[in-house]
C-alpha cells in the first residue's frame, strides 16, 4: 500500500469516527487544523486505525503525531506489503 | 506581565502536546475566578518543591505528559480488550511501585493532574465542603494513600490545629513528597501497609482517594477503614470507574459497581458525587466507557 492510499484511508477513518464528512486529510495536516481532533476522540482514531491496517501501535507513537505525514509513516513501517 | 506559573504550564503542554492541550484549554475555559486562585497557589508550591531538588516546572510538565502517554496506550488496549491490563498488586508492582524511574513521573504527573483535570477539581471542592460541614465532629484525623498530600492540607487549612492529622502510605515517594508539599508540621506519617496498621484510638473521618481501583481486593480494603472509624465516624472515598492506567487493577464498570462494594463492606452511603472526566453526555459516556469519578461519605451500617 503506498503513502497515497493509506492517507486515503485515513481520511475516511477520520471522517466517520470524527463524524464530520468535510474533513480533507493531507500530509501535512496537524491537529490545530483539525478542530474535532483532540485527546478524547484521539483514542478512537487509533483504535480504528489499529484496526482497520491490523497493526500496533506503541505508547510513543499514541502519544500523538506532530502530522497526518508522520502517522502515514508509521502505518507504511508497520504493514504488510 | 509574567505569565502566571498555569498560563507556563498549558504554554509548555501546547508546545509538546496540542492534542491533550485542546483538553485542558477546554477544562480552563469553564473555570471561575477561584479556581484561578488555587491553581496558582497550588502550583507555586509545587513549584518550590521542584526547585529544592534542583528541577524546575518543565521537569514535572514533561513528566505529566508521560503519565498522560501512558493514560493513552492503556486507554486503547482498554477499548479494544474492556479490561485493564493489569490483573495482580504483583504485576503492578513490578512494573511502576518497585521501579523508581516510573514512580518518579508518574507522582510529578499526578500532582499535576489535579487542578488540569476538571474531575479532579470538582471532587477537591466536594471534599471541601464535606469537610466543612464536618469539622465540628473531627478530633481525629487520618488519610490512607495520601499521594501529594494536597487532601490533608485543604483538611489541615480547614479543621485546624486542635486535631490530631495521621497519614499512611505504602509508598515511599507518596510520602517524601507529600512531606513537602504538605506545609504544615503536625501530620504523623506512616510508611506502611494499612493493613499493618493498628493505632490504639479510631478516627472521627478517613479519607482515601483514589486507592481502590489499585487493589485486586476492594472490599477487604474498606473493612479495614469500617475497623479504624469511629461508630459515628465518617470515610470519605474516591475512585474511578472505566480509568485505564499503568497501576489500576480492580476495573469498576459503573458506579452500582462501587456502591456494591461500599455497602459489601458494612458501610452506607451518605452522599455522592459522581462526575464524567470528559465533557461528554451520559450516552456517549456509557457507549465509549468514559471514566467517572466517584466520591461518596460513608458511614457505618445499622
Amino acid at each position: 500500500m503506498d503513502r497515497s492510499q493509506i492517507l486515503e484511508k485515513l481520511n475516511d477513518i477520520f471522517r466517520d469516527v470524527l463524524d464530520n464528512d468535510t474533513i480533507t486529510m493531507a500530509e501535512e495536516t496537524t491537529a490545530n487544523d483539525v478542530e474535532e481532533w483532540d485527546s478524547l476522540n484521539h483514542i478512537q482514531l487509533v483504535v480504528a486505525i489499529e484496526k482497520e491496517f491490523k497493526l500496533r501501535f506503541t505508547s510513543k507513537e499514541i502519544q500523538g503525531w506532530a502530522k497526518i505525514g508522520d502517522l502515514v509513516s508509521s502505518i507504511a513501517s508497520k504493514s504488510v506489503k | 506581565m509574567q505569565k502566571s506559573l498555569l498560563e507556563q504550564v498549558v504554554d509548555r503542554i501546547s508546545t509538546l502536546n496540542p492534542l491533550h492541550s485542546k483538553k485542558v484549554k477546554r477544562n480552563l475555559k469553564k473555570m471561575d475566578e477561584a479556581y484561578f486562585r488555587r491553581a496558582d497557589a497550588f502550583l507555586n508550591r509545587y513549584n518550590s518543591l521542584l526547585g529544592n531538588e534542583g528541577k524546575d516546572l518543565e521537569y514535572g510538565i514533561d513528566c505529566y505528559l508521560k503519565m498522560i502517554a501512558d493514560v493513552n496506550f492503556e486507554s486503547v488496549q482498554f477499548a479494544q480488550t474492556g479490561e485493564y491490563t493489569s490483573k495482580s498488586f504483583d504485576e503492578v508492582n513490578a512494573r511502576v511501585y518497585s521501579d523508581p524511574e516510573v514512580m518518579e513521573y508518574y507522582m510529578h504527573g499526578l500532582v499535576m493532574s489535579q487542578f488540569l483535570w476538571v474531575h479532579h477539581y470538582d471532587i477537591l471542592l466536594h471534599f471541601n465542603d464535606v469537610i466543612t460541614r464536618s469539622k465540628k465532629n473531627i478530633k481525629r484525623y487520618l488519610e490512607v494513600g495520601g499521594g501529594h498530600g494536597l487532601y490533608i492540607s485543604e483538611a489541615i487549612s480547614i479543621i485546624g490545629s486542635g486535631a490530631i492529622y495521621d497519614l499512611v502510605d505504602i509508598s515511599k515517594s507518596s510520602i517524601e513528597i507529600a512531606r513537602k508539599m504538605i506545609s504544615n508540621d503536625t501530620v504523623n506519617y506512616n510508611l506502611l501497609d494499612v493493613f499493618e496498621y493498628f493505632p490504639a484510638s479510631k478516627y472521627d473521618f478517613i479519607t482515601m482517594g483514589e486507592v481502590l481501583e489499585h487493589v485486586e481486593d476492594p472490599v477487604r480494603l474498606l473493612k479495614k477503614l469500617h475497623s479504624l472509624v469511629n461508630d459515628e465516624g465518617k470515610v470519605y472515598v474516591t475512585t474511578p470507574t472505566n480509568a485505564p492506567a499503568i497501576d489500576h487493577i480492580y476495573l469498576f464498570k459503573n458506579a452500582d459497581d462501587i456502591r456494591n462494594v461500599i455497602k459489601e463492606a458494612g458501610f452506607s452511603i451518605e452522599e455522592e458525587r459522581c462526575i464524567y472526566a470528559e465533557d461528554v453526555t451520559p450516552e456517549f459516556a456509557e457507549q465509549y466507557k468514559i471514566s467517572m469519578m466517584f466520591a461518596g461519605v460513608l458511614v457505618k451500617a445499622k
